[in-house]
């Protein structure tokens, strides 16, 4: 890519040695063996430390102007400050013990133990029910006896 | 609302459900599985445990009274219709009326003490034990609703009366 500007080589140029110094810095690399352009980086990187007045040289002022403006900020989500608080906020906060209701929940979901309590509910209503059923032909059986031995009038 | 309410209410739900269905779902089977409607005496062999040596003599016992209740059934319900007829639109009770229901009365206590007699009958036809518990309950189930019904009527709770 060509730049219109007169000092696109310049531009280009350093901001390869100033990527160059940062990632050198967060690396940690030794800078016993470091190359050429690294040295020239390391040479931008003290450019870039405050300076004098009188030893700012204004070719890296137009630098520093340049980068500025080809930086590109995209638009912040809504809400965006309150949620990076936020997330401060938990991170930093106690971790609270997780409620009854999270830990029943939580049991509740787990495929093993709502097979099992389906299973025993079914079991359960079915014995209750079987049950149930067997006072209720037995009182059926007895209806029907006294019905048939005892007339309705003298009851 | 909170997610694990929701999620607890809803496992609630359906924990109901399915208890409720294998509950009258096997209650329904039970019922239909056990019910004979065509045997009135079924319900002696399973309560009271008896043999089938036992049953066929409490079958011929049974089959032998029948017709004695239905005559008496009969000439109560004749008795019943002499009476009514003889109220009629009437408001006072006649000496007829009362004789009429002095009969009524006569031939419930007479088919009552028949039933009484058919169920020692039957009461002696079993073991001993299932004897005497099948006679204590036969009688509470036919007497005791008069007794209930006596003692609703005179608001009274066991106690005897006092007129």
């Amino acid at each position: 890519m060509r730049l219109a500007n007169d000092h696109a080589w310049l531009r280009v140029g350093r901001i390869n040695e100033i990527t160059a110094s940062r990632a050198e810095a967060s690396t940690g690399l030794s800078r016993l063996g470091k190359n050429t352009k690294l040295r020239v980086a390391d040479k931008v990187s003290v450019a870039l430390e405050p300076m004098k007045k009188e030893d700012v040289n204004p070719a890296d002022e137009r630098l520093g102007t340049l980068l500025r403006e080809s930086r590109t900020f995209p638009a912040l989500p809504p809400r965006f400050q309150q949620k990076v608080w936020r997330r401060i906020e938990d991170a930093e906060a106690p971790v609270k013990s997780e409620s009854l209701l999270d830990a029943l929940s939580a049991l509740i979901l787990r495929p093993r133990f709502a097979l099992a309590g389906a299973a025993a509910l079914v079991v359960a209503g079915s014995l209750l029910g079987a049950l149930e059923g067997r006072q209720v032909a037995r009182h059926d059986a007895q209806v029907n006896y006294l019905a048939s031995v005892a007339p309705h009038a003298l009851r | 609302m909170n997610r694990s309410l929701v999620i607890l209410l809803g496992a609630l739900a359906l924990a109901a459900a399915v208890f409720a269905g294998s509950y009258f779902t096997a209650q329904r089977a039970t019922v239909m599985c056990c019910t004979k409607p065509a045997d009135d005496l079924s319900w002696l062999r399973d309560e009271f445990h008896l043999s089938d040596a036992e049953m066929t003599r409490i079958h011929e016992l049974h089959e032998g009274y029948l017709p004695q209740c239905a005559g008496m059934c009969a000439q109560i319900a004749a008795k019943k219709s002499e009476l009514e007829s003889v109220l009629g639109n009437g408001t006072n009770i006649t000496a007829e009326a009362q004789t009429k229901l002095n009969e009524l009365a006569a031939l419930r206590a007479k088919c009552q003490a028949q039933m009484l007699q058919h169920f020692v009958t039957v009461s002696q036809a079993m073991p001993p034990e299932q004897g005497r518990r099948y006679l204590a309950e036969m009688q509470q189930l036919t007497l005791g609703t008069n007794e209930l019904m006596e003692q609703s009527m005179s608001g009274d709770t066991g106690h005897e009366h006092h007129h």
